[in-house]
């Protein structure tokens, strides 16, 4: 029964999607109002019948109803609840539910929170947002329905969820990451929108920014969390592989980051229109890329989903559709749009578009690296793979004129800047920065000097942005307290700086985790012991325990900092019951300037293990980066601007808008 | 303007790289024409490996559901689900029929005699088990690439009037039996031979 | 209007130069960093008449052949030998295995050609999954053996 229901729930979703597609836009165009005003009760029904079916669903799975196939393949009695729980988004159906079910609360939030915009722009908006949602329920309901029943077999007992997603990394990286993919869809849907009416003027930019902010803080956090689940669940210490499942993800986030930079200097400056819109087709359109390379199974990953042709084939369809349509929509509208905002050579505007294209490089490597084997296959050049170094490389070459900009795009001033005051205020941070970094790169007794490298230009970045905040208090009445003059920047701004010092610090991590890192693979036998730095791991032996739905050797180490003991590190590996599948569960200790981390290997001969042992240096700074990033986003999503009302108070409190050019 | 042909550099880029995609999609190596599936077994005479004497033909098969594996002493993952169709066979009665194929047996160029590919066949059974009522020894590989066989190891469920029902490429584990194998077979040799729909 | 234009060929020139040099650098990095795929009887019969130098850095994939998997007493030192359809080749592999690593899994390991028909490994991948095998690999074995002889018309 709750199965049919689901069932109808996701045919009601569609139907309402398709109405969303059609009505709204005709009224928009043939500007009737009646027609324009259905489109916010048809996004509420088409995100309350989605949410209907994935309660179904999810009840479904707590009640262990194996008369659904997707339960039976995906579930089992002993699965702890929780999990049963998130396994209802551990597959591919399921997961796409949760797709589909995030993209119809992005529409349901673009029509309750636009209530400052003209309603024929927010019909186009849902309308094209609807477009977006059809395809995606046809997807479901044709080729991957969660609600396919698998009578009149109906099995004992599941296979169970695949144990690498046994996990609480797991249970909140797929939502974070698919409200960021599917998040770019409302930037989608604003451009879309503009193209269709013909008005690509600021306002759409503005329209637009607060939803890029936020599907980029969910992107930036669902990455963080793949990252720091790969790091600690899959056993081998990494933190990023280069695989094509990671590049998925990346790509939208490097075309969203140019995206969200872009939107700015349209809002603020008028210019760089078609490059934003083109941004904003690109980043969707990179979010559908990644979810097709990941389902489709075109290139081989580590980890991906079952493949299955016709599945890719109908994402690749959704993918043309829109993406094609968009870009020949631009193309046919693009040559009428005049940019009118005038700027030197040296201004901020420069440096924002020398970021931005840094930034699309940076994606055009990812997606030359990702889709060059399928290239060279289909060629008959033969199959090729392309690995991490390659990425590596192209990066430390990106980084290097990138940050240099990133230091210098909040310091100088719109359409104009003297070329001297930045000189001095860059070679200043510069001097400090350098200093800093060959202090702690003599810390070490190590030589790395890509470390002095990337040291220099995180802390570059870190500087710079103290100088920027200086600069602008210096710049405000002084008859204000400095705390008070604090708090008078906005948020927004307060959000640049926490993105770009969360940036530092993610670099930092990432430069002393490569540069500093050791690791040692070693066999042991119990008693024997090995000594990395300071620090002496001693094993003493393994037993076995017996979890929920697993079986467990249970390896025992006692960590000794310079003769004093530090801790016991348990490392285990299990063997799921079920599915036979062997699992390496690491033993992690943390601090903020290090990371312990063992792993066992296999059992060898007379009791002896492969045992895995690192010590990673500041490792944990990485994803704390990410979370300061993320927070700057939320930070710039609360800014009082956005709530429309407060804007003419609040220009003589940012001494940033008395450069907003009205001039032509 | 100069400007109209650089916005058309995004969508001649965007169809480059959308066309690449569908090449990709379809030269997915696991996806068979399964034109075999849903008809009879091509006619074939062929020897049995073990008494050449002895002949077969696609009415030796009819009357019972049976899964015709084609494998070969050389293929490693033939050897590798041995004994889980030996466990088959003795556990669910499950019936196997080989078929053979060697190409270093070739009667024109070949470099193995019959006799010592007759003894490697035993070897490698009695060491992982021997599923198979019988295999049949296609000689030339014709009735093999009449099926559709690309690799090995390969396997057709037969119906009881000597129709295929499916192809399945690789080998069989677990898994697959309980999932794509068993569901099929249980249909099959439950119901009547006319039972199963195509 | 000649100061625009000054500016937009700046801002042009600037672009070009940007592009070129980072695609000559993506060329470079790249020329370091590809890895040809072969199976182990392409090591050992040349693919497409060509046979890998000693030396080269490749990408093997291949069937653990079951009973080759021999460790080192001391060290975790393994070495273990890779088939597809043709004679093996030896895998030198020093570190831990991964989880899903089992004899007759198809694997596919990274590394560099030392002898003829050895390879010394850096990484070594087997997938999540039990009915893995390589995607390469999977397209080599379709091609193999089914070349219909044109003389069998001598009948069974």
């Amino acid at each position: 029964m709750i199965p049919e229901l689901g069932n109808i729930a996701l045919t009601l979703a569609l139907v309402s999607a398709i109405l969303l597609a059609v009505f709204p836009l005709w009224g928009a165009q043939t500007n009737q109002s009646g027609l324009i005003a259905t489109a916010r009760p048809l996004a509420l029904g088409m995100f309350t019948f989605t949410l209907i079916a994935f309660v179904c669903l999810s009840y479904a799975f707590a009640t262990d109803d194996f008369s659904l196939s997707y339960v039976a393949q995906n579930s089992n009695t002993q699965l702890p609840m929780q999990y049963k729980l998130t396994a209802v988004w551990g597959g591919h159906e399921g997961s796409f539910l949760l797709w589909v079910l995030m993209l119809s609360l992005w529409t349901v939030a673009v029509a309750i929170f636009s209530g400052s915009i003209p309603q024929e722009m927010v019909a186009r908006v849902l309308a094209v947002l609807g477009m977006v949602s059809v395809g995606f329920y046809l997807f479901m309901l044709l080729t991957s329905n969660p609600f396919q029943s698998m009578l009149p077999f109906v099995p004992v007992d599941g296979q169970d969820l695949n144990p690498l997603l046994q996990d609480f990394g797991m249970i909140i990286h797929p939502p974070m990451l698919y409200m960021g993919y599917v998040g770019f869809s409302v930037a989608f849907a604003f451009a879309g929108a503009a193209l269709i009416a013909g008005k690509l003027d600021s306002t759409w930019a503005r329209w637009s920014r607060p939803w890029v902010q936020a599907a980029w803080c969910f992107l930036t956090i669902g990455i963080c969390l793949g990252s720091w689940w790969a790091y600690y669940e899959l056993g081998w210490g990494g933190w990023w592989f280069w695989d094509p499942v990671e590049n998925a993800s990346f790509m939208p986030w490097l075309a969203g980051t140019a995206l969200m930079h872009s939107l700015a200097v349209t809002e603020k400056r008028k210019v760089f229109k078609s490059w934003t819109v083109l941004l904003a087709i690109g980043a969707f359109s990179l979010s559908l890329l990644g979810t097709f390379l990941v389902r489709s199974g075109v290139i081989v990953s580590v980890h991906s989903f079952a493949s299955d042709p016709t599945r890719g084939l109908f994402i690749l369809g959704i993918l043309v559709v829109l993406s094609g349509g968009a870009l020949l929509l631009f193309a046919l509208r693009a040559a009428s749009l005049n940019s009118v905002g005038r700027y030197q050579t040296v201004s901020r505007e420069v440096m924002l578009m020398g970021n931005n294209i840094l930034l699309c490089a940076a994606t055009l490597v990812v997606l030359l690296g990702t889709l060059l084997p399928l290239v060279h296959k289909e060629l008959g050049l033969g199959a090729i793979s392309i690995g991490a170094p390659f990425f590596n490389k192209m990066f430390v070459y990106l980084i290097v004129p990138f940050v240099f900009l990133l230091c210098i795009g909040p310091l100088s001033r719109w359409k104009q800047q003297s070329v001297k005051a930045l000189a001095r205020q860059l070679i200043t941070a510069f001097c400090i920065s350098l200093v800093a970094a060959l202090l702690i790169f003599f810390s070490y007794s190590e030589q790395a000097y890509m470390a002095v490298l990337g040291l220099t230009l995180s802390f570059w970045i870190l500087v710079a942005s103290v100088l920027e905040v200086w600069q602008r208090i210096g710049a405000m009445d002084s008859q204000y307290s400095i705390a008070k003059r604090l708090r008078m920047l906005t948020r927004s701004h307060w959000g640049m700086i926490l993105g770009h010092v969360g940036f530092a610090v993610t670099l930092i991590g990432i430069t002393l985790v490569s540069n500093y890192e050791q690791e040692r693979d070693v066999r042991m036998l119990p008693g024997e012991q090995i000594t990395l730095s300071d620090y002496t791991f001693v094993f003493n032996g393994v037993s076995k325990t017996q979890g929920p739905n697993y079986e467990s050797d249970v390896g025992h180490f006692s960590v000794y900092r310079s003769g004093e003991k530090l801790t016991t590190m348990m490392p285990e590996k299990r063997i799921y019951t079920v599915q036979r599948m062997p699992m390496t569960e690491a033993a992690i200790h943390t601090t903020i300037s290090r990371d312990l981390f063992i792993a066992l290997g296999e059992p060898l001969d007379d009791g002896a293990w492969a045992v895995r042992v690192y010590i990673k240096p500041f490792v944990t700074w990485i994803w704390g980066g990410g979370a300061i990033m993320a927070l700057g986003g939320v930070c710039a999503l609360s800014d009082r601007r956005y709530r429309m009302s407060t804007l003419a108070k609040f220009k003589k409190a940012s001494p940033l808008s008395s450069a907003t050019g009205e001039h032509a | 303007m100069k400007k109209t042909w650089l916005v058309v550099i995004p969508v001649v880029l965007f169809s480059l790289i959308a066309g690449f995609l569908y090449l990709g999609l379809f030269s997915d190596p696991r996806e068979l024409d399964s034109q075999i599936t849903g008809r009879p077994l091509p006619s074939f005479t062929l020897p049995d490996l073990m008494e050449p004497e002895k002949q077969y033909t696609p009415e030796s098969l009819a009357g019972e559901v049976t899964i015709l594996n084609v494998w070969g002493v050389w293929c490693v993952t033939c050897a590798v689900e041995m004994p889980y169709l030996t466990q088959l066979k003795e556990e669910k009665g499950v019936k196997f029929v080989g078929l053979y194929f060697d190409q270093d047996l070739d009667p024109d160029n070949g470099t193995k005699t019959l006799n010592r590919v007759q003894q490697e066949v035993s070897a490698l059974l009695s060491r992982y088990g021997n599923p198979y009522a019988f295999n049949i020894f296609d000689t030339y590989r014709d009735t093999s690439l009449d099926l559709g066989v690309t690799g090995a190891p390969e396997h057709f469920v037969i119906d009881k009037k000597g129709i295929v029902r499916m192809h399945h490429v690789g080998d069989i584990n677990e898994r697959v039996w309980r999932n794509k194998i068993e569901p099929l077979y249980r249909k099959l040799t439950q119901g009547s031979a006319t039972g199963a729909d195509s | 209007m000649n100061p625009r234009r000054k500016q937009r060929l700046l801002v042009v020139s600037a672009v070009v130069l940007l592009v070129g040099g980072a695609i000559a650098l993506m060329l470079y990095a790249l020329n370091d960093n590809i890895d040809l795929f072969y199976t182990p009887s392409e090591i050992i019969e040349g693919k497409k008449g060509e046979k890998p130098q000693v030396g080269q850095r490749l990408r093997i994939g291949g069937m653990v052949v079951p009973g080759t998997v021999e460790r080192d007493n001391q060290t975790l030192q393994v070495a273990f030998d890779l088939v597809d359809t043709g004679p093996p080749v030896t895998v030198l592999y020093n570190g831990i295995l991964p989880d899903l690593f089992r004899e007759g899994q198809g694997i596919v390991a990274t590394g560099v050609l030392v002898e003829a028909t050895t390879i010394k490994a850096q990484e070594v991948l087997a997938k999540h999954d039990e009915e893995y095998m390589p995607p390469e690999l999977a397209e080599k074995m379709k091609g193999i053996r089914h070349v219909k002889p044109e003389n069998a018309g001598g009948g069974t």
